[in-house]
């Protein structure tokens, strides 16, 4: 199994669905010896089309930039104990841009054999394809993608690590 | 999350009845506060205006996005609206308004308040899905067209 899974990225985006992600990315990392790293994007790319688009002023733009950063220390903290608290090393990454790109980036640049990912939108239509940046990552990335479903089976299988 | 996965038949209203600013806000609130998602609606409403204030969230094209942080929710959460009359919102574009998507988000989840805010942004985009939602005359054939 250690060859299967070696290297584990989960991607954090404050959602609860993204939380059982990373408690799921324990348990895998755990039971596979595998390297754990936890992205999150600050997704400044969203902020410039708010700003273009003139649903966010200057300085709501600013704002939640600074909103978004302190989201990515909270939640990517948040996630490093969740690990500690198993003894599973994280390394944590906290990256600007496009949530897309940079996942695809962290994936290459990592070496990552498998994705975990939370859950994605019950409600399916033709424009959660394409405007959906997450699930573009899960068509796209060029590794193994594991969604992380059933939060309440996943936080049974931590708290039992 | 996306849009589809926040609108249910007790927070969209289509058509809106109101024909005033404040009147459409308040309409919109009122649908969160009918449904128990708000406790205090004059807070709510107080946290709209103060964004409002700063400059209004009428984008043009007749759709509006009023929006605010706020510790009444505690998760994102959105009234969807119709006024196929049109509404005078001080939109950017001077032409009235007819889709209204209010957002309210708690202080500490800027994440998916931004990706929902994106998601509206390239729905705003699209001229024929624009088209649809105006003429949509029933909450259930707003949320027919999220759906597909």
């Amino acid at each position: 199994m250690s060859d299967v899974i070696s290297r584990i990225l989960v991607y954090i985006d404050g959602t609860e669905e993204s939380v059982t992600a990373a408690e799921y990315a324990v348990c895998l990392a755990k039971s596979c010896n595998a390297a754990l790293y936890a992205l999150y994007v600050v997704n400044t790319r969203a902020l410039q089309e708010l700003l273009r688009a003139r649903i966010f002023i200057e300085s709501e733009e600013q704002e939640y930039a600074r909103d978004l950063e302190a989201d990515a220390e909270r939640y990517l903290n948040h996630a490093t104990e969740l690990a500690s608290a198993r003894d599973v090393p994280l390394i944590k990454r906290k990256v600007e841009g496009s949530v897309l790109t940079e996942i695809k980036k962290a994936v290459r640049e990592l070496e990552i054999d498998t994705l975990v990912i939370g859950a994605l939108s019950r409600v399916q239509s033709r424009r959660d394809e394409l405007y959906n940046e997450v699930e573009r990552a899960v068509r796209s990335v060029d590794c193994t993608v594991i969604i992380a479903k059933d939060e309440e089976r996943i936080w049974s299988l931590y708290e039992d690590l | 999350m996306a849009i589809a996965d926040m609108l249910f038949p007790d927070n969209v209203k289509a058509p809106l009845e109101k024909t005033d600013k404040n009147d459409i806000i308040l309409e919109l609130l009122a649908l969160l506060y009918d449904s128990g998602r708000i406790s205090d609606l004059d807070k709510a409403f107080e946290a709209v205006r103060k964004r409002e204030d700063q400059g209004s969230t009428g984008l043009g094209e007749g759709i509006a996005v009023p929006h605010a942080k706020t510790d009444l929710v505690a998760s994102l959460t959105l009234a969807l609206g119709v006024a196929p009359q049109g509404v005078d919102f001080d939109s950017l574009d001077g032409k009235p308004t007819r889709v209204f998507f209010l957002l309210l988000a708690p202080p500490d989840q800027s994440g998916p308040h931004v990706e929902a805010l994106s998601e509206v942004a390239k729905i705003s985009r699209s001229a024929s899905f624009m088209r649809l939602l105006c003429s949509a005359r029933s909450p259930e054939e707003v949320l027919d067209l999220f759906v597909d």
